[in-house]
């Protein structure tokens, strides 16, 4: 009932702000979970430009347990703390969709996730980033509401560093994530067959604010999908700073990302 | 050679019609929007061994099921399916022969599930029949409130 409530009041203000797509996205989960059996492998590429370029590669793999429960592995390898490519750790990922309010063409839905990585790298920067940046523990929910062709999704999460593998101290220990994302159906504008392809347009909104510290950003990322066969994501975005006040590798960042989904794979 | 063919088809669906009860089924999913969504979920049907064919309106998120003939369908684990997906029964209308099953009372069994149609009273119970389950797990929350509907996997609500 206490849930119900306050998926109500966050579903509520989600509402109030509609801007723009499906829920599929790109720098931030939904609610939902992957079908139940089926098997999800990313190979991703991110990076930045300034003052040198310098880019992350990452293979994930996206298992959905059962209608309620999924979970991703990920590894990292980049050449940010040093001028090669190297591998830097892994980490892990389960969400749990608490509730779900479904009627045709929209949905309602609250999941809690958890998240922990260990990666062995130097710590010069204030976010804590478990995205092969830092060790450590991060916990949240996340609510995302489908309104046909737009979806729309907040999360908060707490994140805390460890000690990266190497005896490397955090410069922080405790962060705040928040992010608010839209998503848009723009292409096909009506179906006809699973090959058509799906073209989806995202803007999320990204933060962390580091408590106690006069540390904090929020970034905008746009992004862009297409969808081949109803299987195959593509995914581009590049994040930049609305406010910025945390030393840290995310600003001004592109992603490239692919996506193949094998349904039902375990039967 | 070709009648010979034809003869042979029609002779093979009057035989296997002969015992199929569930002919087909209008299926609504609710809660997606994707043709990814839509095609996990499709897949995800098509393991079950009674299904024959699927035919998706991507734009209703409406699956158009054909049974097979030979197969006692399972109405649970298609809901379990569509849930397994991630996604809920918004509609389950099924066509069923009445002619091939034994009905009492607006009641009858099959394949070891009971089924009950609720406003059968006063009605012709024969011949092809769409019924929708109106049971939870297969329609939105106010329908299943409106029927008083059981939870109970064996034992199925319909209406007319």
């Amino acid at each position: 009932m206490y849930t119900k409530r306050i998926g109500l009041t966050i579903g509520m203000l989600l509402c109030a702000c509609i801007s723009m797509a499906q829920e599929l996205y790109v720098n931030t989960e939904p609610a939902s979970n992957m079908a139940a059996k089926s098997l999800g492998i990313r190979l991703e590429n991110q990076g930045y430009f300034k003052p040198d370029f310098k880019n992350r590669s990452i293979l994930e793999m996206m298992y959905g347990v059962n209608r309620n429960l999924m979970v991703h592995g990920t590894a990292y390898m980049s050449n940010y703390y040093q001028s090669k490519q190297r591998f830097e750790g892994a980490s892990a990922y389960a969400k749990y969709r608490l509730y779900s309010a479904d009627s045709v063409q929209r949905h309602f839905r609250m999941a809690a996730f958890v998240k922990a990585a260990s990666v062995n790298n130097p710590i010069p920067n204030q976010e804590i980033a478990l995205e092969g940046d830092n060790s450590g523990l991060q916990g949240g929910l996340v609510a995302t509401q489908l309104l046909h062709k737009l979806a729309l999704s907040g999360s908060v999460s707490y994140l805390r560093a460890f000690q990266n593998r190497g005896s490397y101290e955090p410069l922080t220990r405790n962060s705040i994530g928040y992010t608010l994302s839209a998503g848009y159906l723009m292409f096909p504008k009506q179906y006809t067959n699973y090959e058509q392809t799906n073209i989806n347009l995202y803007a999320e909104l990204l933060g962390k604010t580091n408590p106690g510290k006069d540390q904090s950003y929020l970034d905008i990322a746009p992004a862009v999908q297409f969808i081949f066969n109803s299987v195959l994501r593509v995914d581009l975005s590049y994040r930049t700073p609305l406010t910025n006040r945390m030393v840290r590798n995310t600003q001004n960042m592109y992603l490239v990302r692919v996506e193949y989904n094998l349904f039902n794979l375990f039967n | 050679m070709k009648t010979l063919k034809i003869f042979i088809f029609l002779c093979a669906v009057s035989i296997s019609a002969a015992k199929a009860q569930f002919i087909k089924a209008e299926l609504q999913v609710s809660g997606l929007t994707c043709s990814m969504c839509s095609k996990a979920t499709e897949k995800s049907l098509r393991t079950l061994p009674f299904i024959s064919d699927i035919k998706p309106d991507l734009n209703r998120n409406l699956f158009t099921i054909t049974f097979k003939a030979n197969t006692p369908v399972n109405l649970e684990q298609m809901s379990k399916k569509v849930q397994g997906a991630g996604f809920s029964i918004n509609q389950l209308k099924a066509t069923l022969d009445f002619d091939k099953l034994k009905v009492s009372n607006n009641s009858f069994n099959y394949a070891g599930d009971t089924f009950q149609v609720l406003n059968g009273a006063g009605k012709e119970l024969d011949g092809q029949v769409a019924v929708t389950v109106v049971n939870k797990g297969f329609a939105p929350a106010a329908v299943v409130k409106k029927y008083n509907a059981a939870a109970n996997g064996k034992s199925y609500q319909l209406v007319i």
